[in-house]
């Protein structure tokens, strides 16, 4: 409905102008400028105060040589690997809720489901550093109930990891060989805020009568996925990635808190984000911190575009 | 009463799907459970007995007495910022979404795309210099520094949302506001807000959770115990050396209380608010 104005109409309608200034003042402030300064930084060798000094490109060079840097990517590459597994627990659930012929019973699954995920992130994360504490933690108490753990201590005799011991508990955030599976389990079983919803979205437009035709032609409950949900909520599976992709590759907050300011024992949790937070906050190095976020902004933007480019489903 | 044999069989023929799902809910909700339960113990209780609840007899309330007078400040705290925050946000994003939607005038389409690219950013990029702008405002250790940040942290988005939905109102309704003379801030409380009901509530609980759940940025600005917001008084809290593990959980659940009295009276903004968040991709 915007259309161009005439020139008459614009003298009496700049007034208007008004209405955009706030936002825009907000924006310019604590958006673009920080942002215009973390480009401008990058460039310096700064600590925080008014004297700095240009080193050129000195850290991005450093950063490429630098092996915590790099190896945090490698680490975030696998998180994101991660997330490809722990979308499959939100996918099942969201077909099983959609295949039930109950309206009401979908209504009440949907409502306990949300209820988790109002608990803020935060207490999540901290019952669950609870839950893999190595003597008290409910994660060792369940393996060692359930047999799990001579399982575990079997395969570590017949592979020669060296991570899982009869006569001690499990040490899952202090044994560095343990922390990338530590930081695979938690949350289990990975509901997600918003995953199971948006495939419940996707799979709204599949009525209770394609199932019925489905059943008369004895098709089974897999190959029903396969044929009928699967195609229709590809749409959303890409949406969730690019939803987790963006908040694992960018985000640090898990693996400050789960494990410590130098992603816990050897390093092994470090992630990009987590290593800027360190360099700037921990050390001074605001300018090398810089640095490392743009570096960090190229990859997401990488990311991004590739998912764009070929991860594309049509409808 | 003819519903009842049908819903029965029903039940009996999606018996195996509602197991599964139970079994997953389950194991979601667990956390819930031992957080509730450990609450009411003291260590040694905890100990000896980590898994089943304790009869009511011996409940230790004074780890919720304690947990309460921890927690109400930062709670306190958390609602000013989270509040504030929002209110201001979604207020600004009406203004600027009207202004994008009514007229094209001149200037509009690039400060569009201005807006547009920011989407683009991730915003944890920008959390060094951010700190640097809030240090020379002189905005560091205090509350507003968390709402002006999560104002215009919020405003792409949400202009981006109510710009489209501003677009789909009739235009009628503004063209005779317009004839009976009213002024664009008239048409804008007269029309916008009271047809936007829905999209403002949504937008206002994501904006709201999203306010509520930070911590990466409470943590860098917050020194006094006086301001901290729940999220960074949590991290203290789990800083403590000799864990009271039955006080910390009363905690976490006192933290957890707010957001579940919201849910519980806007369950289905709730529900359609975090299906939109989808959409924030």
């Amino acid at each position: 409905m915007a259309a161009p104005l005439s020139r008459q109409k614009l003298l009496r309608e700049w007034k208007l102008y008004f209405f955009i200034v706030p936002s825009l003042a907000m924006v310019l402030a604590f958006v673009y400028y920080p942002a215009a300064s973390a480009i401008y930084h990058s460039f310096f060798e700064w600590a925080g105060g008014d004297t700095r000094h240009w080193i050129g490109l000195d850290n991005f060079s450093r950063a490429f040589h630098d092996k915590v840097l790099m190896g945090s990517f490698l680490t975030v590459s696998i998180l994101v690997i991660f997330n490809l597994f722990q979308m499959i627990p939100s996918i099942l659930l969201a077909v099983l809720i959609h295949r039930l012929r109950s309206d009401r019973w979908q209504f009440i699954y949907r409502v306990l489901l949300v209820i988790p995920m109002i608990v803020p992130g935060l207490v999540t994360l901290f019952i669950w550093k609870f839950f893999f504490d190595p003597s008290l933690g409910v994660l060792n108490s369940l393996l060692d109930a359930t047999g799990m753990k001579d399982v575990l201590v079997s395969l570590d005799h017949l592979f020669g990891w060296g991570v899982f011991f009869a006569n001690a508990p499990i040490a899952w955030l202090s044994q560095p060989a343990l922390i990338l599976p530590s930081l695979f389990i938690w949350g289990f079983p990975w509901i997600g805020v918003v995953g199971v919803l948006i495939f419940l979205a996707g799979l709204q437009s599949i009525g209770q009568d394609i199932y019925e035709a489905a059943e008369l032609d004895g098709v089974g409950p897999f190959k029903k996925f396969l044929y009928i949900e699967f195609p229709l909520i590809l749409t959303q599976m890409r949406l969730n990635l690019v939803l987790l992709i963006i908040g694992t590759v960018g985000g640090y907050g898990l693996q400050l808190e789960l494990l410590d300011i130098y992603g816990g024992p050897g390093g092994r949790g470090m992630v990009p984000g987590l290593w800027m937070y360190n360099r700037a906050f921990f050390n001074g190095e605001f300018g090398y911190a810089c640095a490392i976020g743009m570096i960090l902004f190229a990859f997401i933007l990488l990311l991004t575009f590739v998912n764009n480019r070929y991860v594309r489903v049509d409808k | 009463m003819s519903s009842s044999p049908a819903r029965i069989s029903a039940l009996r023929r999606d018996g195996s799907k509602h197991l599964v799902i139970l079994f997953f809910i389950l194991i979601s909700l667990f956390p819930l459970y031992m957080m509730l339960e450990v609450s009411f113990k003291d260590n040694a209780t905890f100990l000896r007995n980590p898994w089943l609840p304790t009869s009511p007899m011996s409940w230790h309330w004074e780890n919720w007495s304690f947990a309460f007078h921890l927690i109400v400040p930062y709670i306190a705290n958390t609602v000013f910022v989270a509040v504030t925050g929002t209110a201001c946000s979604l207020f600004l994003a009406i203004l600027g979404a009207y202004f994008f939607a009514r007229h094209r005038l001149p200037f509009s389409g690039i400060l569009w795309a201005g807006f547009l690219a920011l989407m683009l950013m991730p915003s944890v990029v920008n959390i060094t210099p951010l700190f640097m702008v809030l240090k020379s405002l002189k905005l560091l250790n205090t509350l507003w520094a968390l709402v002006l940040v999560g104002v215009a942290a919020g405003q792409v988005f949400n202009i981006f949302v109510l710009r489209n939905f501003i677009e789909d109102l009739p235009r009628d309704l503004f063209e005779a506001a317009e004839m009976d003379g009213a002024s664009h801030l008239q048409q804008v409380f007269t029309i916008v807000i009271p047809m936007s009901g829905p999209i403002i509530g949504t937008l206002a609980i994501l904006s709201f959770l999203g306010m509520w759940n930070d911590f990466l940025l409470p943590l860098i600005v917050l020194r006094d115990q006086d301001l901290f917001t729940l999220g960074v008084g949590l991290i203290y809290l789990d800083g403590e050396y000799v864990k009271q593990w039955g006080q910390i959980m009363a905690a976490y659940f006192v933290a957890s209380i707010p957001l579940l009295v919201l849910f519980f009276f806007t369950m289905r903004l709730f529900v359609r608010g975090l299906s939109a968040g989808a959409l924030k991709g």
